[in-house]
C-alpha cells in the first residue's frame, strides 16, 4: 500500500509536467492546425533558461522560472513570425520539416552555449513529506499544487479573458472569428507564445528532479503527442486528463507489471484509443 | 521581364554554386598533397545529439594527445611528420559511423581511425580490410569486437565481462546476498546486466525482478527507484551515463537505501560527484577513477585536462584511454617507419608498446597487444568506495575474450 501512495504521487507530479507541456501543444495545433514538433526543444531551452536565471545569475526559484517563461513566450512568438507564418498558405507538409528544422537548431544552439554534458539544477525546495507512510519529497508536492495552480489560471484566461477568448474563437471558426474582426495573426502568435511558456513552466519545475541536456526534450516530445491524440488533438479538458492519465499508467505499470514496460504502455494506450474512438477521448477539432 | 531577370538570377546562383564547389576541391587537394608530412587521424563518434558529452571526452582526449606528440616531435623513416586530427560527426549510428570512416580512409588518407562505440565499430570492420585499409582505435569494452578476427582492429580499454565476480564479491560483503538490477536499457547496459546475473547467481546470491529503465527518457526516477527498493535489496546494480546514475544512486539513498551499489563501468563515481553529495555515492564498487591512477603521466595528464577543459569537468577514462592510445599508435609508425601501412603499423605495437614515453602513461598502460588486438594492462584496478569516502582499489582478475 505504501508503494502504491508512493507511486500514486509520482505518477500525479509526472502527470502535471505532461498537462502543462501537452496543453500547450494541443492549443498550437487547435489554432495553427500544425503539429509543433519542435515543442520538445523549447520544453528544453525552457529549462536552461530557467537555469541559466538559477545559477548563473542567481535569481531566486521560482522569479527564475518566471523570468524564462517570458523569454520563451518571446521566442515562441518569434517562431511563429519567422517560421510558421511565412509557410501559413504552404501545404502542411512544409510546416513539419519546418518545426524539424527548429528543432535541431534549438539543440544545436543548446550545446553550443551550455556544451553537450548533463547539468543539474539545484533548488532551495528540499525536505520530504510523510503520507501515509510514503515518502514524497518537497519538489513533486510544488509540481503539482503549481501544476493545478497555473491549469485554473489558464482555463480562467481561456473562458473568461477578452484575449484568451479569440483562442477559442479562431480554434472553433477561423474565417468566422476573422469576419467578427479578430485577427488571426495576433491569436497565432499568442498562441504559440502561450505554448512556449507553459513548456517552461513544466521545464521548470521537473528539471531539479532530472537532468539538463541538449536533448532533454526528445523523450517528452513523444510523450506529449501521444498525449494529445488521446485526448483529442485541440482539446484543453483532453490534454489535462490524458497527461494524469498516460503519467499514472506509465508509473503504475512500470510498477506492477514490467520497468520495461513503462514507457511503452502510453503507446498501448494510445493505439487501443486510436481503434475504439479514434478522434480521441474529447473529440473537438475539427479535421481538415 | 520577370522571367528574364529570374533565369538570369538562376544562372548567376547555377554558376556561383559550381564556382564554390571547385574551389573547395581544390582546396582539398591542396591540402593534402601539398605538404606529404602530414597524417590525419580519423575520428568518427557522437558529437551531437544524446550521446554529444561522451563523443566530447573521447575528442578531447584525441586532441590533448596530439597536441603533446607534435609538441615532441614525431619522426617517422627519418623524417617529421605532424598529426592532425579530423572529427566527424555520426550521432552514435553505426551506418553513418561507416560511412565516415570510408571518408577519412579515402579522401584523408587517415591510417587510422578512432571509434568510441560498439555497434560503430562492427560496422567499419566490414570496410577496413578490403578495398580501404586503415586501424580501426576501437573504444569499446565489448569484447565482440576482437572475436571477429579483424586484422587491423585495436581494441583499448579492458573487456567489461571481467569485472562482475570481483565487483560481486565485493557487492555482497558491503551489502548482503539480494540484488536488485536497476542498470539502463541501451545494448551495453543489458550485456552488462546479464553479466553481472550470471556472476551472482554462480556465487550463490539471490536476484529480484529486473528493473531496468532507460536512464535516457525516464523523466522522474523516483517511480523506478521505488520498485526497486520494494524487493528490500541489499546490493543494486546500476549504471548509465555518469549523471543520471547518480541521480538514481541518490534517490535510492534518500529513499532509505542502505546496502552497496554496483556500478556499471559507464558510470565514473568521481564524475558522478560533480551532481551529487558524495555521501550518496558511498559504499559503492565501481571503476577505478583517473585521478586515482599512480602512473608517471597521471598528475600532469590531469593538469592539462584541466586547462583544456576547465575546473568543473572530471577527466574520465574515455579521454585517458584515448589519450594513451593515439601516443601508442604514433610510437608503432615510428617503429614500423610507415605512416601509411595500417597492417605495418599494427604489427609494430608489440614493439613500440615498451617504446612509449613515461608522460604519457596516465590510465593503466597496457604492455601488450593480443593476437586478436586488445591491449592488456595485466594490472587491472576496480575500486571501493568506502563509508569515509576513500578509493580502495580492488585488483581485477581478467577474463579470456573467447567466447
Amino acid at each position: 500500500m505504501t508503494l502504491f501512495i508512493q507511486q500514486l504521487f509520482n505518477g500525479l507530479a509526472l502527470g502535471g509536467v505532461y498537462c502543462l507541456a501537452a496543453i500547450g501543444l494541443t492549443l498550437v495545433f487547435g489554432v495553427l492546425r500544425i503539429p509543433n514538433l519542435a515543442h520538445g526543444s523549447l520544453y528544453m531551452l525552457g529549462a536552461y533558461i530557467t537555469y541559466f536565471f538559477l545559477t548563473t545569475i542567481g535569481v531566486p526559484y521560482i522569479a527564475a522560472i518566471g523570468m524564462a517563461a517570458i523569454i520563451l513566450f518571446v521566442l515562441g512568438v518569434g517562431l511563429e513570425r519567422l517560421v510558421f507564418h511565412p509557410l501559413r498558405n504552404s501545404p502542411h507538409t512544409h510546416h513539419m520539416i519546418a518545426a524539424v528544422g527548429a528543432m535541431f537548431f534549438f539543440q544545436a544552439l543548446a550545446q553550443a552555449i551550455w556544451g553537450a554534458d548533463f547539468r543539474r539544477m539545484d533548488t532551495p525546495i528540499t525536505g520530504e513529506l510523510r503520507v501515509l507512510g510514503a515518502e514524497i519529497s518537497a519538489q513533486r508536492i510544488v509540481i503539482i499544487i503549481t501544476a493545478v495552480i497555473v491549469l485554473a489560471l489558464l482555463a480562467w484566461f481561456i473562458k473568461r479573458s477578452i484575449h484568451g477568448q479569440t483562442i477559442e474563437a479562431i480554434e472553433q471558426d477561423r474565417i468566422g472569428a476573422s469576419l467578427v474582426g479578430i485577427n488571426p495573426s495576433m491569436v497565432s502568435m499568442l498562441t504559440l507564445g502561450l505554448s512556449a511558456l507553459l513548456a517552461t513552466i513544466a521545464a521548470g519545475l521537473v528539471a531539479p528532479i532530472n537532468l539538463l541536456s541538449p536533448t532533454m526534450g526528445d523523450a517528452l516530445n513523444l510523450k506529449v503527442f501521444a498525449i494529445i491524440i488521446l485526448g483529442g488533438l485541440g482539446s484543453l479538458p483532453g490534454a489535462i486528463l490524458g497527461g494524469f492519465v498516460l503519467a499514472i499508467a506509465e508509473t503504475m505499470t512500470a510498477t506492477y507489471v514490467s520497468s520495461a514496460f513503462g514507457d511503452t504502455v502510453a503507446f498501448i494506450v494510445l493505439v487501443a484509443v486510436l481503434a475504439i474512438k479514434p478522434n480521441g477521448l474529447f473529440t473537438k477539432a475539427v479535421q481538415r | 521581364m520577370h522571367s528574364v531577370s529570374r533565369n538570369r538570377s538562376r544562372r548567376l546562383l547555377a554558376a556561383a554554386v559550381v564556382g564554390a564547389f571547385a574551389l573547395s576541391l581544390s582546396a582539398c587537394g591542396g591540402g593534402g598533397s601539398g605538404e606529404g608530412d602530414t597524417v590525419v587521424i580519423g575520428y568518427t563518434g557522437p558529437l551531437s545529439g544524446g550521446g554529444a558529452a561522451y563523443g566530447e571526452n573521447v575528442q578531447i582526449g584525441l586532441e590533448m594527445a596530439i597536441d603533446d606528440l607534435n609538441s615532441d616531435g614525431v619522426e617517422v623513416d627519418g623524417k617529421p611528420v605532424t598529426l592532425e586530427l579530423k572529427a566527424l560527426d555520426d550521432k552514435y549510428a553505426p551506418a553513418t559511423a561507416a560511412s565516415n570512416a570510408q571518408r577519412l580512409a579515402d579522401q584523408d588518407k587517415a591510417p587510422v581511425v578512432v571509434s568510441p562505440n560498439a555497434g560503430a565499430i562492427k560496422a567499419i570492420q566490414q570496410i577496413n580490410s578490403g578495398r580501404s585499409n586503415f586501424l580501426i582505435s576501437a573504444y569499446t569494452s565489448d569484447p565482440a569486437i576482437v572475436q571477429s578476427d579483424n586484422p587491423l582492429t585495436m581494441m583499448i580499454p579492458p573487456n567489461f565481462e571481467s569485472y562482475a565476480d570481483e565487483f560481486t564479491e565485493t557487492a555482497m560483503e558491503h551489502g548482503g546476498k539480494k540484488l536488485t538490477l536497476l542498470g539502463t536499457q541501451s545494448e551495453y547496459g543489458q550485456q552488462w546486466t546479464e553479466s553481472i546475473t550470471e556472476s551472482w547467481s554462480a556465487a550463490g546470491g539471490e536476484i529480484g525482478k529486473d528493473n531496468s529503465i532507460d536512464y535516457a527518457t525516464v523523466s522522474d526516477f523516483a517511480g523506478p527507484v521505488s520498485k526497486a527498493l520494494a524487493e528490500k535489496p541489499d546490493a543494486i546494480f546500476v549504471g548509465g551515463p555518469s549523471q543520471p546514475t547518480a541521480l538514481i544512486m541518490e534517490e535510492a539513498r534518500k529513499q532509505g537505501f542502505k546496502g552497496s551499489f554496483l556500478v556499471m563501468d559507464q558510470a565514473k563515481l568521481d564524475e558522478m560527484a560533480t551532481v551529487t553529495k558524495l555521501d550518496n555515492l558511498k559504499n559503492s564498487v565501481g571503476v577505478l577513477p583517473v585521478a586515482e591512477y599512480e602512473d608517471p603521466g597521471t598528475e600532469d595528464f590531469l593538469k592539462k585536462f584541466a586547462d583544456k577543459a576547465g575546473d568543473k569537468k572530471v577527466a574520465t577514462s574515455e579521454t585517458a584511454l584515448n589519450y594513451q592510445g593515439i601516443a601508442i599508435i604514433a610510437k608503432a609508425m615510428e617503429v614500423s617507419g610507415s605512416t601509411d601501412d595500417p597492417e605495418k603499423i599494427r604489427e609494430a605495437i608489440t614493439d613500440a608498446l615498451p617504446e612509449v614515453d613515461d608522460r604519457y602513461k596516465v590510465n593503466g598502460f597496457p604492455e601488450e597487444i593480443t593476437d586478436e588486438g586488445h591491449l592488456v594492462n595485466p594490472n587491472l584496478e576496480a575500486t571501493f568506495l568506502d563509508d569515509d569516502g576513500k578509493y580502495t582499489k580492488i585488483p581485477i582478475e581478467q577474463v579470456s575474450d573467447n567466447k
